[in-house]
């Protein structure tokens, strides 16, 4: 159906199926399906945005269908923004193929093998454990007045494991989790069930981190986080065009050391893979900074009409919502060194490993996020194991005093909330080396 | 059980009891959940509206029970009722079976607030009668606005099970919020309220526009120990993110909550009472999302660890008897372990006394090792007070400490409080605390 009104709609249907299963203690507690079936549809008036969202959206007819982009365009009405979007290329990548499709296999065959991984974690010591998988099915399928149309399914799943030691009235946690778009990867994944459970027990005779200033060593899963936080949220093309990014009028200028180079590349067969933008818009590898200076922004075809001095195709929706400018993957790009070498340049400071999240102030410039565990580093080695240490900085400080980085990058995965929305995503990074990081901890 | 239905409910009320119909002949117990409602909310991009939207959402929760199987399942389709009926038959087979007394029955309703008000309507005049009070709060400052938001919301709700328990609910919400800059100096601030009236959207743009231009060219702090008063909104994240979770009845007798094997013990402020009231505030509700009566529960009493908060499940599992604490986050998943509206109080006065550090907000919280209560933080929007007067902002600095060893030792709380979400709570100051300055 195409309809002449609006200057501009797009209409954005999914529907799904998600699956989970949840082990608490050994015990299934849960395992079964839901359905999804909702639409997000958008009209552009004189001025911006109108968008309905309407769950059951398989139900409505071509009129009803019509009707709801009326009433967007009602609603466009009350806004006041002039709102031009940026010509784009439309295409569609293939959505790669999955080893084993975890629709296949049954139910009870996944939460066996669930079982299987929690199980592992059961160690001496463990007073806790518990596992989680999320398997999602969806199919999108959009189109817009602009004569653009397409449908794809992607299927999405992984798991979750945690590990809670006890000991003398102490606890800690252990936690490893996988998630992916290539298919079913929770068979023979033992070994990561009994990892959680070994690093809770460790953490038990880990000491809290001195608080402070010092050198530290990010490790890929952190260095990841730091490229997410600190400096991919900063560069997300609404938060520049409304002034709310402290690298709003920094392009081209260098904001980061020499050896510092970041992409969000969503063509990535990662977990943030997405094989069209979801406003229809081609997606491609974007440099965010590169050799430490500030490229581009990542834009939707609003932002890059407002701001430019970037890509488009990082438009990015959860089932239900409005797009907004999102990350996919995002990544410190590999360097030369070697991990000894850092060690070797750090002298004496810390090393900090995993991740419990982060969050930044993209306006201030102020971000924060938190280690799973450390090690303290002397004379260039790593010594004893401490724990609940984090780091902070500003963005435009921080940035500058990366001064190796090394060649080992690896990828993790997560989802990323913004704007009321979550959306899968993976960040990554090679072990870097952060002079005066300010570290925090339980003493001084 | 005499059946109110509310509009929004009316035209499913036969689909219910045709679920609940069907689902008895597949399994020993059924419950259907129903929610429907609209919302309409105006984006402000800068100082003009950009978005404006409406969402229509609609879906149902089956959970069905045999032989102490629970399984679940829910859909946005009143037309694949039957499928999402055969899939919840499916994961009760699938999981492990437990002590199960079953489903609730039909019970007197206490006397509740309806957290409801006609005026709230998805009215776009409405709305945007919101978004300039609140722009007009925040006139004369020096910051720009950046964004921010009006939103109204209007909904009902249907609990109904094999029991004949069938019980509606209406609820209406009111939101409105400003994000503010002042160099990189920013400012954010909301208000959400169940009725129009409460809700004070002047304050919020007066307080976003403080916030950005009262911390321009703040400074920078030495790492020292020194005496902290949290406002409400930086306490509440870190309440919700450690101590909340640990006064689960779930994570307690799972060994992953601080408090296990804490019940009855003083190990918390001698003056610090928490308490869960499902009848008063903007969270009200007669019936939890079990569809059992629910009651006030003291969690914390006089400092010493009052009770643990259960819904059905883990009530039957455990041997305890549900405190009608289970809570949905929508149509779309089984009930949990949640409160209704929970207020803390502490001791009284002190915490304008002298020198402090007041900080508005925590950047991470959710970070915190969430069963030890170790967290290190970020502090937002903090500066030095001096006998409650804001003497020199804080640009940044780290905080760090232990949440169960501060709630042992509470320095004071404020007479005035606010409520954050589903807390409502006191500013309070905590002497003492580790801050790592830049």
């Amino acid at each position: 159906m195409r309809f002449a009104e609006p200057r501009y709609y797009d209409i954005r249907a999914l529907e799904g199926s998600g699956t989970q299963i949840e082990i608490d203690n050994g015990i299934i507690e849960s395992a079964g399906s839901a359905f999804s079936d909702t639409a997000v549809i958008r009209a552009l008036g004189g001025k911006g945005w109108g968008t309905v969202v309407v769950d059951n959206f398989s139900a409505l007819g071509d009129a009803a269908v019509r009707r709801k982009v009326d009433e967007a365009l009602t609603l466009a009405r009350a806004t006041g923004e002039d709102v031009t979007l940026a010509k784009v290329t439309s295409s569609v990548l293939p959505v790669p193929s999955v080893a084993e499709d975890p629709r296949n296999v049954s139910l009870e065959e996944k939460t066996g093998m669930l079982l299987g991984i929690e199980r592992a974690a059961a160690l001496d010591g463990i007073v806790n454990t518990r596992a989680r998988y999320i398997e999602t099915a969806a199919t999108i399928r959009f189109e817009n007045s602009e004569g653009t149309e397409f449908g794809y399914e992607i299927v999405r799943s992984g798991y979750s494991v945690l590990a809670v030691a006890g000991r003398d009235g102490q606890m800690q946690m252990g936690r490893e989790s996988e998630h992916g778009i290539t298919g079913l990867n929770i068979r023979h994944k033992e070994a990561k069930g009994r990892e959680a459970a070994e690093r809770a027990l460790l953490l038990l005779d880990a000491r809290s981190a001195q608080g402070g200033k010092m050198t530290a060593i990010l490790d890929p899963e952190l260095g990841g986080v730091f490229a997410h936080e600190a400096i991919g949220h900063a560069s997300e093309g609404d938060l520049v065009k409304e002034g709310a990014s402290v690298v709003k009028d920094k392009r081209g200028a260098a904001i980061g050391a020499p050896v510092l180079s970041v992409t969000d590349d969503p063509t990535m067969p990662e977990f943030g893979f997405m094989p069209v933008d979801d406003e229809g818009t081609a997606v491609q590898r974007t440099e965010i900074i590169r050799n430490g200076v500030l490229e581009n922004f990542l834009h939707d075809r609003q932002t890059l009409a407002a701001v430019g001095g970037g890509v488009a195709g990082h438009a990015r929706a959860q089932g239900g919502y409005a797009p907004v400018v999102r990350m996919s993957n995002t990544f410190i790009e590999n360097g030369d060194a070697t991990l000894e070498e850092l060690l070797e340049a750090c002298g004496d400071g810390i090393l900090l490993k995993g991740s419990r999240g982060g969050q930044v102030d993209p306006g201030r410039g102020v971000f924060q996020f938190n280690a799973e565990y450390g090690f303290l580093v002397e004379g260039g080695e790593m010594t004893a194991m401490v724990r609940d240490v984090s780091l902070s900085g500003d963005i435009l400080t921080t940035l500058h005093n990366i001064t190796m980085v090394a060649g080992d990058r690896t990828m993790s995965q997560g989802y990323c909330g913004k704007a009321g929305q979550s959306v899968p995503v993976s960040d990554g990074s090679p072990h870097i080396l952060l002079e005066h990081a300010v570290i925090g901890g339980g003493q001084s | 059980m005499s059946r109110i239905i509310p509009p929004e409910i009316a035209p499913y009320e036969s689909l219910i009891d045709d679920i609940l119909r069907a689902g008895a002949a597949k399994a020993d117990e059924v419950e259907v959940y129903l929610e429907a409602g609209r919302s309409l909310s105006l984006e402000l991009r800068q100082t003009v509206v950009g978005e404006a939207s409406m969402a229509e959402v609609w879906g149902i929760g089956i959970r069905v029970i045999t032989d102490g199987r629970i399984g679940s399942s829910s859909t946005m389709s009143p037309g694949r009722w039957e499928a999402c009926l055969d899939a919840a038959v499916a994961s009760a087979r699938l999981a492990d079976q437990q002590d199960w007394q079953g489903l609730p029955s039909p019970a007197p309703l206490p006397a509740c607030d309806e957290p409801y008000d006609p005026l709230v309507v998805c009215d776009v005049a409405l709305a945007e009668d919101l978004l300039s009070r609140t722009m007009a709060g925040a006139e004369g400052a020096e910051a720009v606005v950046i964004g921010g938001s009006a939103s109204l919301s209007s909904g009902a709700g249907a609990i109904a099970n094999s029991h004949d328990v069938f019980s509606t609910h209406r609820g209406t919400h009111a939101g409105v919020s400003l994000e503010m800059i002042n160099g990189t100096s920013t400012g954010y601030e909301y208000d959400s309220t169940a009725r129009l009236g409460d809700i004070d959207p002047e304050k919020v743009g007066e307080k976003a526009a403080f916030f950005a231009d009262f911390w321009a060219g703040a400074g920078d702090v030495p790492s020292a120990e020194a005496d902290v008063v949290f406002a409400p909104t930086a306490l509440a994240s870190l309440l919700s993110a450690i101590f909340f979770p640990a006064l689960s009845g779930r994570n307690v007798h799972a060994g992953r909550s601080y408090f296990a094997g804490k019940l009855g013990e003083a190990c918390l402020d001698p003056a610090l009472h928490v308490i869960d009231d499902p009848h008063h505030g903007d969270h009200a509700t007669p019936l939890d999302d079990d569809g059992v009566v629910t009651r006030p529960l003291e969690l914390v009493r006089d400092g010493t660890v009052a009770g643990f908060a259960y819904d059905l499940k883990t009530a039957y599992r455990y041997g305890a008897k549900t405190t009608g604490n289970a809570v949905r986050g929508g149509a779309g998943g089984a009930p949990g372990i949640g409160f209704h509206n929970l207020t803390v109080e502490g001791p009284a006065g002190g915490v304008d006394d002298g020198g402090a550090i007041v900080c508005h907000g925590l950047v991470g919280a959710h970070t915190a090792n969430t069963i030890t209560g170790d967290f290190s933080v970020e502090l937002s929007n903090a500066s030095y007070v001096e006998d409650g007067e804001y003497t020199a902002p804080i640009r940044s600095a780290m905080l760090g400490g232990n949440l169960f060893a501060m709630l042992a030792d509470i320095a004071g709380t404020s007479e005035e409080t606010r409520t954050v979400g589903r807390i409502a709570l006191p500013s309070v100051r905590f002497n003492n605390l580790h801050i790592i300055g830049k």
